[in-house]
């Protein structure tokens, strides 16, 4: 994969238009992705992402291969995401970063092992999750919100992340749990309406079964954004 | 994603299920060629084809090239036809037996995603006719 | 418990993220602190879902304009497509196996019941964003074919 989009790369240096266009294919999504997590209005995240390929595309000459191309784009795209946001509003101060006793004092650990099990991907509610997890990440603050989103969909380590965001990996660490925290403060809501049906099911009665419920959320993903 | 290892260590040392790597789905992509000219036939290695290509103008089927490619979830695989175009193909997603590929032409304004079956075979026209003649892509799952 | 402060951040860490010597503690810690276990339990079950939650989105958004503009916007664009295919766009039909070639509208979306048996239903779904093309729907599978005037 690193190969191909070398190879591409190196055409595009050229002059070559439809390796371009062939990157930007390649790509866009997961740019897309990325600048959504982070500025979370959709069309602000399409225009990010648009900018970060037309950013690509100015600093071709300069790209040297010491990066992936894929870390190049993506890296581009955060600091347009940042900056986009920024520009919207003046910064806040956010949560202090430190993590303390009060942080952990809740007892509700284990409660999202327990009701999304072992392989979440497997749960025919998938399509359900995904709505809360999307609006349980649009309730994080900024800085929570890019951390995750970076070492989600980016994969990136604790060193990788310091570096772009330009902080102490202790501070990396702490922010991640912050933001996984919260995360699953938002979970639990819906961990606990899950057991609620299960137990709806059981009794044979009461409220949707979990696959009406699949079918009902399949639909919605059908109408797609524009 | 990556597990945390740490956690797996612990799955492991519990006794719980190992987890699982990421799954990679092995495709079957062939270009051919259709023709609208020439004696009808068509190629005996794309005789599973035969009944699926039956409804269109093309009389006349050769294989091009036929190539065995894993594909991962989100990662684009470009293959190369025969004008020198990439068409990107992309594992979207895959549940079961179910699998959801989306065809990707760059020069044009043309994505497509199908959900099949395996066993199913997408046939997806990649080049405009010229001279009575189009490339198509097919990509078939492997069991 | 003093020691769940310190080692709460380090639950989500990954290979070679830790020092040894921060691995070993963590292991030790976790072998005697079943708060800290079920943390990371969670952390386990909730891994992964951001990124695919998003995926998700980028992957229900049409996509088909995004290059074209990036080109634009970069001054390599063709001028935009307007007229018929711009009409086709709002309109989205499925043909038929039999169906005689026409131009179909951009996009598709369609879910084909299978019959027989007591199986799954499995659902043929179709969706072409984009240049109008025609996709035929048979039992072995879509044929999508592209605009005859491209």
């Amino acid at each position: 994969m690193e190969a191909d989009d070398l190879a591409l790369v190196s055409r595009a240096k050229a002059g070559d238009a439809q390796a371009f266009r062939a990157l930007v294919v390649r790509y866009q999504r997961k740019v897309y992705a990325v600048a959504l997590g982070i500025v979370k209005d959709p069309d602000l995240a399409w225009d990010v992402a648009q900018e970060a390929f037309v950013r690509v595309h100015g600093h071709l000459a300069e790209f040297e291969a010491k990066s992936s191309f894929s870390t190049w784009i993506l890296r581009i795209t955060t600091h347009l995401a940042i900056d986009a946001i920024r520009r919207e509003r003046s910064s806040r101060k956010d949560d202090v970063d430190d993590v303390r006793e009060a942080d952990l004092a809740d007892g509700s650990e284990g409660i999202l092992a327990t009701s999304l099990g072992n392989d979440p991907r497997a749960n025919l509610l998938r399509r359900e999750l995904a709505q809360k997890i999307q609006a349980a990440l649009d309730t994080l603050p900024e800085k929570h919100r890019t951390i995750l989103v970076l070492r989600e969909l980016e994969g990136l380590s604790y060193e990788e992340l310091a570096e772009r965001l330009q902080i102490h990996k202790g501070t990396v660490m702490s922010r991640l749990f912050h933001a996984r925290k919260k995360m699953q403060a938002a979970l639990r809501e819906y961990a606990g309406e899950l057991a609620r049906r299960a137990d709806a099911e059981e009794d044979g009665g009461g409220g949707p079964s979990p696959r009406e419920a699949g079918g009902s959320a399949r639909e919605e993903r059908t109408e797609g954004e524009d | 994603m990556t597990r945390t290892f740490l956690a797996a260590l612990l799955a492991v040392s519990l006794g719980s299920a190992p987890t699982v790597a990421r799954a990679e789905v092995p495709v079957m992509i062939r270009i051919i060629k259709g023709s609208r000219q020439g004696p009808p036939s068509v190629d005996p290695r794309l005789e599973d084809l035969r009944r699926q290509l039956s409804p269109l103008a093309y009389q006349r089927w050769e294989q091009v090239t036929d190539e065995q490619r894993d594909l991962s979830r989100g990662k684009t695989e470009f293959v190369k036809i025969p004008d020198g175009e990439q068409i990107g193909v992309t594992l979207v997603e895959r549940r079961g037996d179910t699998v959801t590929i989306e065809v990707a032409i760059t020069s044009r304004n043309t994505q497509t995603r199908l959900t099949v079956e395996k066993g199913q075979r997408i046939v997806h026209q990649v080049t405009g006719e010229k001279a009575g003649a189009a490339y198509f892509l097919t990509v078939r799952a492997l069991p | 418990m003093k020691d769940c402060v310190r080692f709460a951040p380090m639950l989500e860490a990954r290979e070679g993220e830790l020092a040894s010597e921060e691995a070993a503690a963590l292991r030790a810690h976790l072998d005697g602190c079943a708060r800290c276990r079920a943390a990371q339990a969670d952390l386990e079950a909730t891994d992964g879902l951001v990124a695919e939650a998003l995926m998700a989105r980028a992957n229900a958004r049409d996509f088909a304009p995004f290059v074209d503009q990036v080109m634009a916007r970069v001054g390599q664009g063709e001028p935009g497509r307007t007229g018929l295919l711009a009409w086709f766009t709002l309109h989205r039909r499925a043909a038929l196996a039999w169906a005689v070639p026409f131009v179909a509208a951009a996009a598709v979306l369609m879910y084909v019941r299978r019959d027989g048996g007591p199986r799954q239903i499995a659902q043929l779904e179709v969706n072409a964003e984009g240049d109008a093309t025609m996709v035929l729907e048979t039992s072995d599978g879509p044929v999508v074919l592209l605009d005859e005037h491209s």
